[in-house]
């Protein structure tokens, strides 16, 4: 088997050296914060003053008051600064900040897009002349179809990021209510939570009801684009806001469907101009086309980085900033792309200084699959527990081509399939879909480049494109002599798999197989399951 | 001229002790994670406004 | 009834897939085109030499290989046929033509591919994944022809010679066309107040049709329409009619079930069935053959995985249609377990159906065979038809 060289943090962790205190089995909050030494304490102390602005600021409008008590979903951002808590244990020097600079700007992204929603929901803000220049779409989707429309003038709405996604990292139990609404009405248990969930939230009228149309599209799975119809159902016939189903092609490794998918886009956009009134703009598109390269560069940069000895910036807070920039914004933001450059800085420095995340790093480690919502810590704990460090993740392995970014009469027909194929190759889709060589051979190709000697496989019992080549994994990762352990979960429903028993499966692998002790034994066993 | 150096002395440290209770009080809030014990302590009552409102439950 | 003169030959070839007809085939020198979606244009797989042949895994028992490939979390059909195939029940396929339709049928044929389970003696054998449509467009419409060409035809053609002209496709058609009329007239039988076939009949015969080259069960079928169209009905009532929905039924001990339990399953609208399986293709001059047969599968296509709104509104539509136009006193909606699309068409069907369109529906999930769970099966339908009794008696109408 595989086997890794042994990197040793030659500096001693300031402050406490387990993060184990600060849970309380009683609480279903932390006991207590990190004590990380006098700088970095203060650090995250202000950056802890800045998300109680964030949310102050916030609920200073009336109406997002008015929008906390008709939602269930909004209980999870009473728990905001509990979820940051998930993201930084154990962190010190440029991790700590790579995380809060990270994090700090996708809350802040979430905050707004709740209050957008509030703004413009008939049941809440009911402001009509801004609902009017509303766009909604699904929490998977890559909004490039948005890219040529001025933000001032047209306004994206991704109604299910802070509806279901976003709030679940938050609380883990809040998504456990919609997902026994969608069973209650006849939806088997089996399918994935996610869009049985979104489902649940419809069924339950607890989407805000704004916009002039939607959009949805089948970027992830079977079960979101069925979802989408039950959801569109409501959407035209109770509220009357037409929808636009955007056919994205599965095998979009095949040349063949690209002028499918790029007439697809043609037709979305087409369908936003006639329900918004407002005109695509050729040179708000290339704008937006170059930052779109500016965060391809950045990403790769920060690839390159944790393919060293000593990766910087990685998992979940990773993979999260990429949702939201890769396929939320899509180079819409210009805001973005100082973050971007922000948290190349940092990694580049913490990359010059040796930094690390734990005492030791023993494995280096691809995680593939996808992450569960609800234990969102998990790589986190996993390198300061056992010394895996998470290298990469799948979802954060994507598109790394440049996009045409001159206005040229050639490039805006090129602009088209640009988008067809950002579309195509949204975070996870690029893997679980298009034929079995893009979630295997990518793989096996990552853990070569990366110099990984274990996968990390999340397996979500629900999501079949993984589970369905499961022998696969196995037969080849024993061909080249890769570990690759086994960690299932069933994405947003702890009912299924509790964090502890998520955690346990890593714990018995690393014992039993690897024939190792914890780095910090206090860690193996933390009482979280009933923590929101 | 003492009189205005005597009250910019007196702002001043108001300033300062009115930072340092600002930073005292929010750093223990933040320190013993207070913030999110007060809110833990509400979920439950806003959990059963939530369960007792009507909803248009539909397919 | 007397029993059917060619039932029990029809039973007996859908014991197996490699049945007696697929060797007959391929000593007449066919051309073997395995499939497992009914999105796949059926006619492009049956040009000139070539048969199309859908895979399916009768009796299937032990899934242990299939479960360790593919884990106990996909649906049972796509795992039968991983496991048929590693035991090596498709050799007789000469190719394997899928869409990326469902992620789990095509994740089964993903990894028949790389078990190298079959083509070992065969160096033109080959796999074929398309792309499939997602609405009833001209964009799909365009898409369809692209992938039909580069998926099916060139590989046929280069791989075995196949002739894909346009006149070929409009040859195999005609056949196409010629079978669906057959399968068709055998089902108006259903529409009477006494039917003279039964729903199980129906079927074994129209299955039969998918899984044995059709130029083989041609004859047989004719036979069979006459045969029924001189037959006795029974005197006995029915105590309900029922249209069937939802996933691929390959185990006709299903419908079997349903009618023992006095329920005539007068109409079967799912994966593989009648409807919209047998719909004749209308070919007319002045457009290519190969688009107006991809227009009329995306047109008629009642696939779940078809997205756009008139299509999930259509297919309801579809089947109240059905249920009007064959009697029915309610609907049973089946799926089969860990299929996601139909999971989510079954949950919003049968609301519609109830809600919208008026119609009683029985709402049920069931394994890829039958057998295994006949007594919850039994008892749901039981308590249906009684549900549709008590309906009718509250109507004033006899029971």
């Amino acid at each position: 088997m595989k086997t890794v060289e042994k990197v040793v943090n030659p500096v001693r962790r300031r402050g406490e050296q387990s993060p184990s205190r600060i849970y309380d089995e009683k609480l279903k909050v932390r006991a207590r914060r990190e004590w990380r030494g006098v700088k970095d304490t203060l650090y995250d102390y202000t950056r802890w003053l800045y998300q109680v602005y964030v949310i102050g600021k916030f609920i200073l409008l009336p109406r997002n008051v008015k929008g906390f008590f008709r939602y269930r979903w909004m209980m999870s951002y009473l728990f905001v600064m509990h979820g940051m808590d998930k993201f930084t244990i154990g962190l010190r020097d440029e991790a700590l900040r790579i995380t809060h600079t990270a994090m700090n700007f996708v809350i802040a992204d979430v905050t707004q897009a709740i209050a957008n929603c509030f703004r413009g929901d008939r049941r809440v803000g009911n402001d009509k002349a801004y609902s009017d220049k509303c766009v909604i779409t699904d929490e998977n989707s890559m909004v490039t179809f948005m890219m040529g429309f001025d933000t001032q003038k047209v306004h994206t709405i991704l109604r299910e990021v802070p509806t279901m996604f976003a709030s679940n990292i938050f609380h883990q139990f809040n998504v456990m209510h919609y997902l026994d609404i969608a069973q209650q009405y006849g939806i088997p248990g089996d399918v994935c939570p996610m869009p049985e969930a979104e489902a649940g939230i419809s069924i339950e009228d607890d989407f805000c009801v704004l916009g002039s149309c939607a959009v949805q599209n089948n970027t992830t799975c079977d079960g979101s684009l069925m979802g989408n119809g039950i959801i569109a159902k409501r959407l035209e016939r109770e509220y009357g806001i037409p929808t636009f189903q955007l056919a994205t092609p599965l095998r979009h490794k095949e040349p063949d469907v690209m002028e499918y998918a790029a007439e697809e886009i043609r037709k979305a956009i087409a369908f936003v101009e006639e329900h918004t009134g407002e005109k695509w703009d050729w040179d708000v598109y290339f704008r937006a086309a170059k930052r779109v390269n500016d965060a391809t560069r950045c990403r790769i940069a920060q690839m390159e980085i944790n393919s060293t000895p000593y990766p910087q910036f990685f998992g979940a807070v990773f993979s999260l900033y990429n949702d939201t920039n890769y396929m939320g914004n899509s180079g819409r933001n210009a805001d973005f792309v100082a973050i971007d450059h922000k948290l190349l800085e940092l990694a580049e420095k913490g990359y010059r200084e040796k930094r690390m995340y734990a005492k030791e790093y023993r494995h280096r480690c691809i995680v593939w699959g996808v992450q569960p919502q609800y234990v969102i810590d998990m790589l986190y704990w996993m390198v300061q527990c056992w010394g895996v460090v998470p290298l990469a993740d799948m979802l954060s392995i994507i598109n790394t081509d440049m996009i045409a970014e001159e206005d040229t009469p050639e490039n805006r027909e090129q602009a088209y399939r640009d988008m067809a194929m950002l579309n195509m190759e949204m975070i996870m889709r690029n893997h679980t879909h298009g034929g079995y060589k893009v979630l295997l051979d990518d793989l096996w190709d990552l853990c070569e480049k990366m110099n990984a000697d274990i996968v990390m496989m999340w397996e979500h019992m629900s999501c079949k494109a993984l589970t369905g080549m499961h022998g696969m994994f196995e037969e080849q990762a024993r061909e080249r002599g890769i570990h690759i352990m086994w960690v299932s979960h069933d994405l947003c429903d702890p009912r299924v798999f509790t964090r502890q028993a998520i955690r346990d499966q890593v714990n018995s692998y690393m014992r039993t197989v690897m024939r190792e002790e914890p780095l910090d034994p206090a860690l193996e066993i933390i009482p979280d399951n009933e923590a929101y | 001229m003492k009189k205005i150096s005597a009250l910019a002395l007196k702002i001043l440290l108001g300033i300062v002790l009115g930072a340092l209770g600002f930073f005292v009080v929010t750093f223990i809030i933040y320190f013993f994670n207070l913030d999110m014990k007060a809110t833990s302590m509400l979920a439950p009552f806003l959990e059963k406004w939530f369960d007792k409102m009507d909803r248009k439950q539909y397919l | 009834m007397r029993d059917l003169k060619y039932l029990q030959y029809f039973e007996d070839l859908l014991q197996q897939a490699n049945n007696e007809l697929v060797e007959q085939a391929k000593k007449d020198g066919k051309v073997c085109v395995a499939y497992t979606c009914e999105n796949v244009p059926e006619p492009l797989l049956n040009l000139d030499r070539a048969v199309s042949i859908r895979l399916t895994a009768p009796n299937t028992g032990s899934l242990d290989i299939a479960t360790y490939y593919m884990t106990n979390l996909l649906c049972e059909p796509s795992r039968a046929l991983l496991e048929r195939a590693v035991e090596g029940g498709f050799n007789f396929a000469d190719c394997v033509i899928t869409p990326d339709g469902c992620t789990m049928m095509n994740r089964a044929v993903e990894n028949m591919e790389l078990l190298h389970t079959m083509g070992k003696d065969n160096p033109n054998f080959f796999h074929a994944y398309m792309e499939i449509a997602f609405k009833n467009t001209e964009n799909d419409v365009n898409l369809a022809v692209l992938q039909c060409k580069n998926h099916i035809l060139d590989p046929l053609r280069e791989k075995y010679g196949i002739d894909t002209s346009d006149e070929a496709i409009r040859k195999a058609v005609a056949e196409h066309n010629e079978l669906c009329a057959l399968i068709r007239e055998l089902g108006e039988f259903r529409k009477e107040e006494k039917p003279r076939i039964t729903g199980y009949e129906f079927h074994v015969l129209c299955l039969a049709t998918y899984v044995c080259p059709k130029y083989l069960v041609k004859d047989k079928l004719k036979e069979t329409i006459e045969e029924v169209r001189n037959r006795e009905p029974d005197d006995k009532a029915w105590r309900a009619r029922v249209l069937l929905v939802g996933s691929e039924v390959d185990d006709s001990g299903l419908i079997k079930l349903i009618e023992e339990q006095g329920a005539f399953v007068c109409c079967d609208r799912f994966c593989f069935g009648s409807y919209p399986g047998r719909t004749p293709i209308v070919l007319h001059e002045g457009e290519d053959a190969l688009t107006q047969v991809c227009r009329h599968y995306i047109r008629n296509c009642q696939c779940p995985r078809m997205m756009s709104m008139d299509k999930v509104y259509g297919r309801k539509k579809y089947v109240a249609d059905l249920a009007h136009e064959y009697h029915a006193d309610g609907v049973v909606y089946e799926q089969v377990k860990f299929c996601d699309p139909w999971a989510y068409e079954r949950m919003l069907g049968s609301s519609m159906l109830q809600l919208d369109y008026g119609f009683p529906v029985l709402s049920v999930d069931r394994p890829y065979n039958v057998s295994s769970s006949v007594g919850q099966m039994r008892t749901r339908v039981q308590a249906f038809v009684e549900s549709i009794e008590i309906k009718k008696i509250q109507k004033g109408e006899k029971a």
